[in-house]
């Protein structure tokens, strides 16, 4: 786009020193959490551990019930994932490839309400878990995460590109609709599904808000609202909680990692979208 | 086959050529299937977003209590009363004040970043990955990082600071420089996502244009300014909105970031969704956090029919 040479040399520079600074405060918590007690309360600080230790992640893990809440994080992003799929692909199929009254209505309502967040209508639904006694449950966690409004707008676009001819091939074979959804539909629209996948886990795994409202029992705490209460109350030390910070960080990283050309052509859409 | 057929065309259904047209209409367009399939979604939409957003609404003009019986109509009452508190009114110019400088410092400094990447595109993808970490730690973590970083004591900011003969400051302490705190954590967090935004805008725009620019002697400088921000114009309508939406509500950084700890007491730093999870789930004056949730629908709404308008316009 700009070729001159000065604004070449000035974008390397400028963007090596923002990665760093970027990348540094994670790595200064990955060097934390192996650290000894003793070392993390020196000054001034040290960079990278002088005795590596496992100490403070047997700490979290062996004396505080983090591994529960890793499991429970677990749970509720693998349900939440899965019901997101399958709602964000079958809904986005329908709206692409069929005809039926009230199409463009219904499809602008969800569009809609996609850029509404979850904090500006929780209190009904706190109260809608409450009345049927369902506070502390996976199910209560899992329940305002079952759809995702930019999963079926972003489905749609994805399955719009698949020609009708094919769908109109395997009708005169004889397919059933749900025939065509399972076998056509999913195959083709496969790596954009794999995309809402991702921001379906990352979102669920890293929700917050929802899991401290009502979650009220230890044992139904998630990693980051575990994270959370430890670093206000329980503990005097850091070691463990940057520990725990990293745990609840690699899982997000592993995922990115894998999956980072999905994800960055997902983020590409929403963009284009605007 | 066809003496099967003929029953069902003496129905008086069938009698109305129009009803039977559609009804054949709807059958060839499969709608059996796009209602069992669509029906269980639609109902499921209706339940965790329509209700609860309509509900929010009908509860702010409630006094509603989830543990008390009687829960009494009271009109406006809770609208009155959250121009009289002051804690929300607190909330509000600190979110308000948070927002504006996380949003121009992250979607300017996204730009500048994509702007520049542009020049260097091998290695823009590498680039845009490192940016994009921080995007991919949640939250929570990300406000444990900063909080260690920013420790008053042991913190390594002040370590920093130190070496340029700064006295150690209390980052999360003082209530001048919380503020400024968390904006750098929201910057750092949210950078990364816009980056990659601003890229796709970027990679959108034709080069000929550019290169007829530079044969007609525009600097660097002019073709920013006549070609590539006009035509970026309406993504970063997009994003402005998306990242103001996203500041607006920001509650888990300043959960963990104010939090006492370690010994040092934070200083309280009060933010809308605070206050409505105060009101609601501390207090349960579940109709008077309604209302507070009101505000920000209607702070929403607002955000998107400016820029439905805007996009109207072209």
């Amino acid at each position: 786009m700009f070729e001159e040479r000065s604004i070449r040399i000035t974008a390397w520079v400028a963007c090596t020193v923002l990665a760093l600074f970027t990348v540094l405060p994670f790595v200064w918590i990955l060097a934390t959490a192996f650290k000894t007690a003793a070392e993390i309360n020196l000054w001034p600080p040290t960079f990278l551990p002088h005795a590596p230790t496992m100490a403070n992640f047997h700490e979290l893990l062996q004396e505080t019930p983090f591994l529960r809440y890793i499991f429970n994080s677990l749970v509720i992003a693998t349900g939440s994932t899965v019901s997101i799929m399958l709602t964000s692909s079958l809904a986005g199929f329908v709206f692409a490839k069929y005809r039926f009254p009230l199409r463009g209505p219904l499809f602008m309502l969800i569009l809609a309400s996609a850029i509404i967040p979850l904090e500006a209508y929780m209190v009904p639904l706190y109260i809608m878990v409450f009345k049927v006694r369902m506070l502390n449950t996976f199910a209560a966690l899992i329940f305002p995460l079952m759809i995702m409004t930019f999963g079926v707008f972003f489905m749609r676009q994805v399955i719009m590109s698949i020609p009708d001819d094919l769908l109109e091939a395997a009708r005169i074979d004889g397919a059933s609709e749900l025939w065509i959804y399972l076998r056509i539909i999913l195959y083709l629209s496969n790596s954009g599904l794999m995309a809402i996948g991702v921001f379906a886990f990352t979102q669920a795994w890293a929700n917050f808000i929802w899991p401290l409202v009502v979650v009220s029992s230890g044992d139904m705490y998630t990693t980051e609202l575990g994270l959370a209460e430890y670093q206000r109350a329980f503990f005097t030390e850091y070691g463990p909680i940057a520990a725990g910070a990293v745990i609840s960080v690699v899982p997000m990283l592993i995922v990115f990692a894998l999956l980072r050309r999905h994800i960055m052509q997902g983020i590409a859409t929403s963009g284009m979208k605007g | 086959m066809s003496g099967a057929a003929q029953p069902l065309a003496a129905t008086p259904f069938a009698q109305r050529p129009g009803l039977r047209r559609t009804w054949l209409q709807m059958r060839r367009n499969h709608i059996g299937f796009v209602v069992c399939a669509l029906g269980p979604i639609l109902a499921l939409f209706v339940l965790i977003r329509i209700y609860p957003i309509v509900e929010t609404i009908r509860l702010s003009f409630y006094n509603y209590n989830i543990t008390q019986r009687r829960n009494p109509f009271i009109g406006f009452t809770n609208y009155i009363r959250l121009f009289d508190d002051d804690p929300f009114r607190t909330a509000l110019l600190n979110t308000i004040g948070f927002s504006v400088l996380s949003v121009i410092f992250t979607l300017a400094l996204a730009l500048a970043i994509a702007i520049l990447l542009r020049s260097i595109e091998p290695a823009a993808p590498t680039f845009e990955l490192l940016f994009y970490i921080p995007v991919v730690i949640p939250w929570v973590p990300a406000a444990v990082i900063w909080k260690w970083i920013y420790d008053p004591a042991y913190g390594a900011l002040n370590y920093v600071l130190s070496g340029f003969g700064v006295p150690k400051l209390g980052w999360l302490q003082e209530p001048t420089l919380i503020l400024y705190a968390i904006v750098v954590v929201s910057v750092w967090k949210l950078v990364g996502y816009f980056i990659v935004i601003y890229g796709v805008g970027l990679r959108g725009i034709p080069e000929e244009l550019l290169e007829a620019a530079s044969l007609d002697g525009a600097t660097a400088r002019q073709k920013l300014v006549y070609i590539v921000l006009p035509l970026l114009r309406p993504i970063i309508l997009f994003t402005v909105v998306t990242c103001t939406i996203i500041c607006f509500n920001v509650f888990a950084p300043v959960y963990v970031l104010t939090a006492s700890s370690q010994g040092a007491p934070a200083y309280d730093f009060k933010v809308v969704v605070g206050e409505i999870y105060q009101n609601g789930f501390v207090f349960y004056h579940m109709g008077y956090a309604g209302a507070q949730c009101v505000v920000v629908l209607l702070f929403v709404m607002s955000l998107l029919i400016v820029q439905f308008l805007a996009f109207r316009e072209k």
